[in-house]
This record gives C-alpha cells, sequence and structure tokens, in this order.
C-alpha cells in the first residue's frame, strides 16, 4: 500500500461511522454550540474552519502537539550533524594550515553551526508537520462544504450507539447552525 | 470575554465579512489579467531581457567586461549583493519579528514581504556566484569531496558563512512562505473553475481541509518558526557584515557592522516594501486591507532603523578619530570629503536625513509621498554599500594602487537586470498566489482585544 493508500484508510470519514453535520457561518455562535455539544459529552470529530479559531482545539479535545519537542530533537540532530561535518572535514581528513590558525574547535565554527541547526530544524519539524496533518502533494481532499475553506465553519459528529442524535441536532440548531446535514458513506443529506 | 476594542483602528477597513476577504483577495487569480498588470510584466521582462544579455556576455568574455580591478576588486557586484540581501530581510523581519511581538497588522503585508525576500535574495545570488568568474565551478564553495586529496572548504572564512547563511535563509523562508500559503492555496482550489487550476491549486494544496488539529498545528509550527527565522535573519546580515568587518581594510575593521548592517538591512526593506505595496493597494484595490494604519507603522519603522543607522554612521567616524589610528581616520576623512564625496553625502541625505519627515504625521499617512520616500531609501541604501566597498577599497595602504572606479555598462546592465527578476517574479506571484494571507485576515476582521 503507499503513502498515501494508509493515510487514507487511517483518516478517511467515508470510512466511519454516520457523522451529523453542523454548519455555521459565525464564529461566536459556533463557540458557543461548540461548548454545549461537548458539555454534554459529545465527541466532536473535528471541527472545519476557513481561518484558527482559537479555543476550539480545547473544545474537541485535541492532545497538545508535540512538535516543539520534535523541534528540539531536529535541532540537537542538526547541530550533532554539523559538528562533526566541520571537525571531519577541517581536523581529522585534511587539516589546512591558514594563517597559522589553530586547527581545532574555534568560535569560528558556530555560524556555519547555527545555520545547520536551524535548517535541520525547520525542514524536520515541517516534515513532522506534514505527515502528522496528512498533508501530501496530490492527496485527494475531503470537505464537507466546498465554503469550508471560504467563510463557512462545519462541525463534524461521528455518531455512536446509544446517541441521542435529534438532542445533538437540536443544540446546533439552537445556537445558529445555519444548516444541519448527515454524511454517510459519502453521501451528504440536508436534514 | 470578548470586546470590540474601542482604543485601535481596524485593522481591515470598509466591514468586510469573511466572504468578502476570499472575493476580494482571489480577483486577481480568478480573472484576466488586468491592463496594469500587463504593462508592469512587460516592462519587467524587458529588465529580466537587459539581465540575460548582461550576463551572458559576462560568461562568454569574462568578468574583464565588468571595471572592477586589482585595488577595487569588489564593485557594483558585491553592492548589489549586499543590497539584494538587505531588502531581503523585512519579509522574515515583518512575518517572524512582528508575529512573535503579536503585531497583528503584520497580517496584510506579510504574504507579499515573505515574496520579496524570496526574490530579492535570488537576485542577490547572482552577484556573488557570477564574481567567481567561472561559475560552473561555482560547487567548490560547497563542502563536497573532491579530486584535490579531499581539499575541504576553509571553516573560519566569512565568504563560507555566507554560502551556508544565504542558503539556509533561502530554504527556510521559501518554507515558511509555503507553509503560510497552504490554507489559501485551499480556498483558490475551491474557487477556481479551470481544471488546470484545480489540479494545480489541489497540488500544491496537499489536502488541507481546514480542520482544527490541523490549525493547532499549524498556528504552533509558524510560531516555532517565527521563533528559528528571527535569530536566522540576524545572522544572515551579521555574517555578510562579517565578509567585510573580519578583514583588515581601514572602514571595513570595525565591529559596530553586525548590528549596523542588520538595522540598513530592515530599513531597506522596509522601502521596499512601502514601494510595492504603496502600488499594489491602489492597482489591486486593496485599500481597506493595506490601510493608511499599515503605511504609519511602516514609515515609523523606516525612520527608526534609518536613524539607527545614522547614528551608526557617526559612531564610525568617531571610533575612527578616538582610535588615534591613522589609516583609519584617513579612510573616513577620505569617504567625506575625497573622490567619492557625492556618493558619501547622498547616503546621508537619504538616510539619515530624509527619513526624519516622517516624524510630520502628513508625511507617514500620505502613500504618494511614501513611495517618493521609500524609492529615496533605496537608493540611499544602495550608496551605503558603493561607499562602504568602493570608497574603502580605491585607497589602500600604497598610494601607488589608488584608482578610481566607476561601474561598466555590463555592471549597470545586470544591476538593472536584477529588478527584472524581481518584478517579473512578483507579478507572476501577484498573478496566481494571494498576495495577501486571506486565512490570517479574516481572524482580524472583528477588532478584538
Amino acid at each position: 500500500m503507499t503513502i498515501m493508500g494508509i493515510l487514507d484508510k487511517k483518516l478517511s470519514l467515508r470510512d466511519r461511522n454516520k457523522m451529523l453535520i453542523g454548519v455555521w457561518e459565525d464564529e461566536d455562535h459556533l463557540m458557543s454550540g461548540a461548548s454545549e455539544l461537548a458539555n454534554a459529552g459529545v465527541h466532536i470529530h473535528d471541527i472545519y474552519t476557513p481561518y484558527p479559531v482559537h479555543g476550539l482545539d480545547r473544545i474537541i479535545g485535541a492532545r497538545r502537539s508535540k512538535l516543539a519537542r520534535i523541534a528540539f530533537f531536529c535541532a540537537i540532530t542538526g547541530l550533532t550533524l554539523m559538528t562533526t561535518m566541520i571537525w571531519y572535514m577541517y581536523v581529522h581528513d585534511w587539516p589546512m594550515n591558514i594563517g597559522n590558525k589553530p586547527v581545532r574547535f574555534t568560535p569560528s565554527w558556530a555560524p556555519v553551526m547555527f545555520e545547520g541547526t536551524v535548517l535541520c530544524t525547520a525542514f524536520g519539524m515541517s516534515f513532522f508537520f506534514f505527515w502528522r496533518n496528512r498533508l501530501v502533494h496530490g492527496i485527494k481532499n475531503e470537505l464537507l462544504d466546498i465554503r469550508q475553506t471560504d467563510d463557512r465553519m462545519v462541525v463534524a459528529i461521528e455518531t455512536v450507539n446509544g446517541m441521542d442524535e435529534k438532542a445533538v441536532l437540536d443544540i446546533m440548531k439552537k445556537h445558529g447552525a445555519v444548516e444541519v446535514r448527515e454524511f454517510h458513506n459519502g453521501v451528504q443529506t440536508v436534514l | 470575554m470578548i470586546h470590540d476594542s474601542i482604543i485601535r483602528d481596524r485593522l481591515v477597513t470598509g466591514d468586510k465579512t469573511a466572504s468578502d476577504v476570499t472575493r476580494d483577495i482571489a480577483r486577481p487569480i480568478l480573472n484576466n489579467p488586468s491592463t496594469a498588470w500587463k504593462i508592469g510584466f512587460t516592462l519587467s521582462l524587458i529588465f529580466l531581457g537587459i539581465f540575460g544579455v548582461s550576463l551572458l556576455y559576462t560568461l562568454f568574455t569574462g568578468i574583464g567586461v565588468w571595471n572592477i580591478n586589482k585595488s577595487v576588486m569588489w564593485g557594483w557586484d558585491i553592492t548589489n549583493f549586499v543590497f539584494w540581501v538587505g531588502i531581503g530581510h523585512a519579509g522574515t523581519l515583518i512575518s517572524a519579528v512582528l508575529l512573535l511581538f503579536r503585531q497583528k497588522w503584520r497580517m496584510s503585508i506579510n504574504r507579499s514581504a515573505e515574496a520579496m525576500t524570496i526574490f530579492a535574495v535570488i537576485c542577490a545570488a547572482m552577484f556573488p556566484v557570477f564574481h567567481m568568474g567561472r561559475v560552473w565551478v561555482g560547487y567548490w564553495a560547497l563542502p563536497l569531496p573532491n579530486g584535490f586529496g579531499s581539499l575541504w572548504v576553509n571553516f573560519n572564512s566569512p565568504l563560507l558563512w555566507d554560502v551556508f547563511a544565504i542558503s539556509t535563509y533561502f530554504s527556510v523562508s521559501l518554507l515558511f512562505w509555503y507553509i503560510g500559503l497552504i490554507p489559501d492555496i485551499a480556498t483558490i482550489r475551491d474557487k477556481v473553475k479551470s481544471k488546470l487550476g484545480k489540479t494545480m491549486y489541489g497540488f500544491f494544496s496537499m489536502g488541507w481541509t481546514g480542520s482544527t488539529r490541523t490549525w493547532a498545528r499549524y498556528e504552533l509550527i509558524s510560531l516555532i518558526l517565527a521563533g528559528l527565522s528571527t535569530p536566522l535573519v540576524l545572522s544572515v546580515h551579521t555574517i555578510v557584515s562579517t565578509d567585510f568587518a573580519t578583514s583588515v581594510i581601514p572602514g571595513w575593521h570595525t565591529t559596530i557592522f553586525p548590528p549596523y548592517f542588520v538595522a540598513g538591512a530592515i530599513f531597506s526593506g522596509f522601502g521596499m516594501v512601502a514601494t510595492l505595496l504603496v502600488v499594489a493597494r491602489k492597482v489591486m484595490n486593496y485599500e481597506n486591507y493595506i490601510t493608511i494604519g499599515h503605511l504609519d507603522a511602516m514609515t515609523k519603522i523606516i525612520m527608526v532603523t534609518g536613524t539607527i543607522v545614522g547614528i551608526a554612521y557617526i559612531t564610525e567616524f568617531f571610533i575612527a578619530w578616538y582610535s588615534g589610528n591613522i589609516y583609519e581616520q584617513y579612510a573616513f576623512t577620505n569617504r567625506m570629503f575625497g573622490p567619492y564625496w557625492w556618493a558619501y553625502w547622498s547616503m546621508m541625505t537619504c538616510n539619515l536625513i530624509a527619513p526624519q519627515v516622517f516624524w510630520f504625521r502628513w508625511a507617514r499617512t500620505t502613500p504618494w509621498f511614501i513611495f517618493i520616500m521609500s524609492i529615496v531609501v533605496n537608493v540611499g541604501m544602495w550608496f551605503e554599500r558603493f561607499v562602504i566597498i568602493v570608497t574603502s577599497l580605491h585607497r589602500d595602504y600604497l598610494p601607488s594602487s589608488w584608482v578610481m572606479y566607476s561601474g561598466s555598462l555590463t555592471e549597470i546592465g545586470l544591476f538593472l537586470g536584477t529588478f527584472g527578476i524581481f518584478f517579473t517574479c512578483f507579478f507572476l506571484f501577484a498573478k496566481f498566489l494571494p498576495v495577501i494571507n486571506m486565512a490570517e485576515v479574516k481572524s482580524i476582521l472583528r477588532n478584538r482585544e
């Protein structure tokens, strides 16, 4: 199976249970609606917004990202790689006498070590970011609403056995959802 | 509890909604190019042609077609290199430093400033690369195993630091820019009608859906990249300054160079951002997004950094006198009153005196005046690099090797040609990508505090 296949299988919305979709146009109403849903014990699968809305990640119970730790790990790797490279080339393999300056660790190594550290951190962390978010060139995007990248905010709730679907839909409507839908096996139905 | 701010001016005027933002910003991408765009793009291509001709002439004849000589071995080429690298600093500054300082006004201008950074660094890289003469062995500057007994590069040399600094800066800036672009490319993907457009924007949007988890990580990665880019941007121009400062040439051998170069880079970078955005906001109808408030903030930065640079000029003179070193003293007296006095006084007028006009509110809020001043700043900063390089080199320790230097037609052609590269890239960017960060601007439509 290809990488895209694995990523698709892991996160595809089509392969999940029936989903209830609420569409909002106002972030304040969305916040209050999502909060009440969360307080009612409903597990929100995800919320799709055209811009970052602060606080939603806590409402849906998203865990704190490990990106900062990954960045630190990449930085240490970059620093070690660059230091080793300079030491190997400049001290071990072919020491050069330039102006009789010492052939050993000197502060003049710092700029190259620093640049290498930054390069490794930026690209290592970004690779992790792309991987973790299923951001791959050419991957099929799954939009629940064509305007979710424009001006609409979409709440997706995966149904589970025993869920009171009517109560969920009522909460959505009460908090100003402009549309409520059902998504099952790749087909959307307006409720 | 969230309140609408009653103190701060709105960052986006005209009571725009999220949908209005998409429509306004995506308009140039979704419609046919305007006449202004066509004229600008054609002019850019003409300058690009001038670059091509000058470069081919240099390559096929040799860098003897430049007027550089045994005393003035760095002339227009390195002047232009430092000029463009300096311009390339404002983008990262706006994205990174202003993000760390939580300056939300950066959101309307960061995208175009970052694009400017990337294009300016491409222009900058042309000069040291072709100054090598035999550009086809340019890879010797990289630490690669080779056939000379594995003779490696010299890690003590600032010129090598430059290779690492500029390439890292370019790569990280490109990455930062691209990651910031992904949500907006996805917006265009969902708006564009043509099949080719859907395929291309679909490919580069990487399946972006706007998931809350992705946004949370996106904001975190932006913050960490900003934290990385801030020391990076400072390191790049610091390293460029050490190309001069670690030498023993009177006029170059000064410890003030790193902060002074960094301030100069921000100054010239904001000069170029102002040049581009004053025109873009008018031509592309972005006056509600790039408001007078934005111009006001940018001109304040221009004034502050211009003053820092001016103080650095004066400090250099003081230290040359105070050092008691006759060579240093001569180098600076020669700058001010020697044969290149006109270049020195142009620099002082454009960089120190002219920006002081921004103490006045009228000057900070009148677009046509800001446009003229931004050109003055760019001219002044080009002269600064010319003064530092040429006046320090043309009279060295031995009077027998004193010479005069002026750029040849080819050197002038190459310099003008880099404007062709820069503006061709910028016009293509303005046609195919959103010039303003739509996603971020949508998040500040309500004036919250």
